[in-house]
């Protein structure tokens, strides 16, 4: 019976001990893991600016004209197409809008 | 008691006044000194920061980021831990982008922390780890980046290195966009690193609430284009344009020039980061006909076919004479909005009386606030009639003597665009929080109605009437119907105190598609070189705006209507 009690008691003793330890072991853990989430998280807001500063309009345009060689559309090159069957404002085929607007605006400059 | 007996006596006794010491002792450390020790303890295996929210981010109508948060390095040093501060100083400086010498000052000083540099870019602070000097150290603080440079930022404003908004959106908003700051307690282990927080149920601290704008990214970028190339073009000394929603008064776009760069304040001071649209105020000219008109038509002083005399070009009034750019006879109402003659405006606003006038001015929203969303707004200058001179009547009727700001005359028109209502204009949509919930949703709000729908639609078709075929000719948009009016106003020489010949600010204001309006646009360039009426300066300005922003929009042109009828 006494032997049993100490055994027990030493149980009780080890447990305690090694939850203390483990608790100490998972601090760390959660720190690394809360460190490796702040870098991340760092890492996507930089990327964040990085794209938003990419992706500005300005610079956009400044590719398109210095280096692509591209022009912003003379009036009457652009066609409006609605074909979302939600908002018909045009009801003919996409090729029928595309062939009505070659015809009354051709390649080069509104008639 | 034999001897025996006695040694155990005094061993007894020793081993009591043993236990006795540690059982003092034991009082003294659990009891008498319980709270300093504790404390002493705490300091030693606690730390305590006060951790702060990242500041909320600012996106446009469609979410694309106009300002947001970034954690970057900020360095230090410790003087009394660096053994050499000219070694030191050498080897920071070329990262650092600081002279060797300012540098070299600071760590010489006799102090136990100095700041080196706030806030530098990611890859500096890569570079001074690699370094790793002795007495040289960073933390981490949010910096605000405004990834667009200069766009939208007289609307954004800026942060100061507090991170508190000292300008514009990041100033009005400040309460919304601040992260939130809380005391949070750290265990630390022997070698003083971070094990966890006290209280495992310590909340990280919450971000600061994002704003939605109503402002679209691609129009504002257009405004700002085609503002800068005008004034470049025009010389002037600066400009407006807004772009507004006339139904809702959501404000799409809001350009001022010169333009400023949000990311680089230091340099620069209030002149250049102020938001001209909303607190400079300007004699409007002739756009002030418009008002005029709206009076005498609602008042039924007026009707579109009503003859007016235009005085030949002259006419003379409380000793003083007035003018027309041209010579003008016998003309309509409607002509004489289209011709935009100041005899006719002056003769009108006489019809209409200065009361009945002022009431009207009033109810336009001149002399107060539209109290858009932005701070530093001013509500201009109307005096009430009591104050009035001989000449006010005329004066104020062809836009003198009265001081608007761009955002309240585009505002006005608005209410014609949108049959007679004014709507309260704004630049935030939406404010939501950390988790991308919805916090408060602003809708359009009417502030009263200025006029009756038949009025403003009779005054469209007038104001039709000055782009196709009168002073404003140049804003027409092939394939829409336009409405708008120019303005053309003498500024007062601040060295004479008169009227200034050289000086002036050309304008336009209108509205498109004039049977629909999906936008009100106003473009002020001010003190324009050369050529500076509003019909030449600013009437082409709102075309290429207009023009661009429509086809952005998908608004159909009236021909494609029409080819798209045909073909059902």
């Amino acid at each position: 019976m006494k032997a049993v009690a100490i055994v027990t008691g030493m149980c009780l003793v080890f447990v305690f001990v090694w939850e203390r330890v483990d608790v100490v072991r998972l601090g760390y853990s959660i720190e690394r893991l809360k460190t490796q989430k702040t870098l991340l998280e760092r890492e996507r807001d930089q990327l964040q600016v990085k794209f938003s500063a990419l992706t500005a309009p300005e610079r956009i345009a400044r590719v398109a004209t210095d280096k692509l060689g591209l022009m912003p559309p003379q009036q009457g090159q652009v066609f409006i197409v609605h074909p979302q069957p939600d908002r018909p404002l045009l009801a003919t085929p996409p090729a029928e809008q595309l062939r009505i607007a070659r015809t009354m605006f051709p390649v080069g400059g509104a008639k | 008691m034999g001897p025996s007996r006695g040694r155990r006596y005094i061993l007894l006794h020793l081993l009591l006044a043993g236990f006795g010491v540690i059982l003092f002792r034991l009082v003294s450390l659990q009891v008498l000194q319980a709270a300093e020790l504790t404390a002493r303890a705490d300091r030693q295996h606690q730390k305590s920061v006060t951790m702060e929210g990242a500041r909320g981010t600012v996106t446009d109508r469609h979410g694309k980021v106009f300002a947001m948060n970034v954690e970057v390095p900020s360095i230090f040093g410790v003087p009394t831990s660096l053994d050499s501060p000219a070694n030191a100083a050498r080897s920071l400086s070329p990262v650092l982008h600081i002279r060797r010498e300012e540098i070299e000052k600071k760590l010489r000083q006799d102090r136990h922390f100095v700041w080196l540099a706030r806030k530098v870019e990611p890859e500096q602070g890569r570079r001074l780890e690699q370094l790793s000097i002795d007495g040289i150290g960073m933390v981490m603080e949010g910096r605000r980046f405004y990834p667009k440079g200069p766009l939208l930022a007289h609307v954004l404003g800026f942060v100061g290195m507090d991170g508190v908004g000292l300008e514009g959106l990041e100033r009005r908003y400040e309460s919304q966009l601040h992260g939130e700051k809380r005391l949070t307690i750290l265990q630390r282990d022997a070698l003083g690193r971070t094990v966890f927080p006290k209280d495992l149920r310590e909340q990280v601290p919450a971000t600061g609430q994002a704003l939605t704008l109503t402002i679209d990214e691609v129009i504002q970028y257009i405004a700002e284009k085609e503002l800068e190339e005008a004034v470049d073009h025009a010389r002037a000394k600066s400009g407006t344009i807004i772009v507004m929603e006339p139904r809702t008064g959501a404000v799409l776009a809001m350009a001022v020039s010169p333009r400023f760069d949000p990311n680089a304040v230091a340099s620069l001071t209030a002149d250049r980061w102020r938001n001209r649209a909303l607190t400079d105020t300007y004699e409007p000219g002739s756009t002030m006909k418009v008002v005029v008109a709206a009076a005498a038509l609602e008042e039924r002083v007026m009707m579109p076919g009503s003859m007016l005399f235009g005085e030949n070009g002259r006419m003379t009034i409380a000793n003083t004479t007035i003018h027309d750019h041209e010579k003008l006879g016998w003309m309509t109402f409607a002509q004489m909005i289209q011709k935009s003659s100041n005899i006719g405006a002056a003769k009108t606003g006489m019809l209409v009386g200065d009361q009945r006038l002022y009431r009207y001015l009033q109810a336009f929203g001149f002399g107060q606030r539209t109290d858009i969303d932005l701070p530093g707004e001013v509500s201009g200058l109307l005096k009430a009639p009591r104050e009035w001179g001989r000449r006010s009547l005329a004066s104020i009727s062809m836009g003198q003597e009265v001081g608007v700001t761009p955002l309240q005359m585009i505002t006005a028109v608005s209410a014609i665009a949108n049959d007679g209502v004014l709507m309260k204009p704004y630049v935030v949509a939406e404010v939501r929080d950390q988790k991308g919930q919805r916090m408060k949703e602003i809708l359009p709000q009417v502030k009263r109605r200025v006029v009756s729908p038949a009025t403003a639609h009779t005054l469209t078709t007038i104001m039709e009437g000055v782009v196709s075929s009168g002073t404003g000719t140049k804003a027409a948009i092939p394939g829409f119907r336009v409405a708008g009016k120019t303005g053309t106003a003498q500024k007062v020489d601040p060295r004479t105190g008169t009227y200034s010949s050289a000086l002036s600010i050309g304008s336009f204001v209108g509205f498109v598609p004039a049977d629909a309006p999906r936008l009100t646009i106003i473009v002020v360039i001010d003190e324009p070189q050369g050529e500076a009426w509003g019909g030449v300066v600013a009437a082409p300005v709102f075309r290429r705006v207009g023009e661009q922003v429509l086809t952005y929009l998908g608004v159909p042109r009236d021909d494609q209507v029409k080819i798209a009828m045909a073909a059902r």
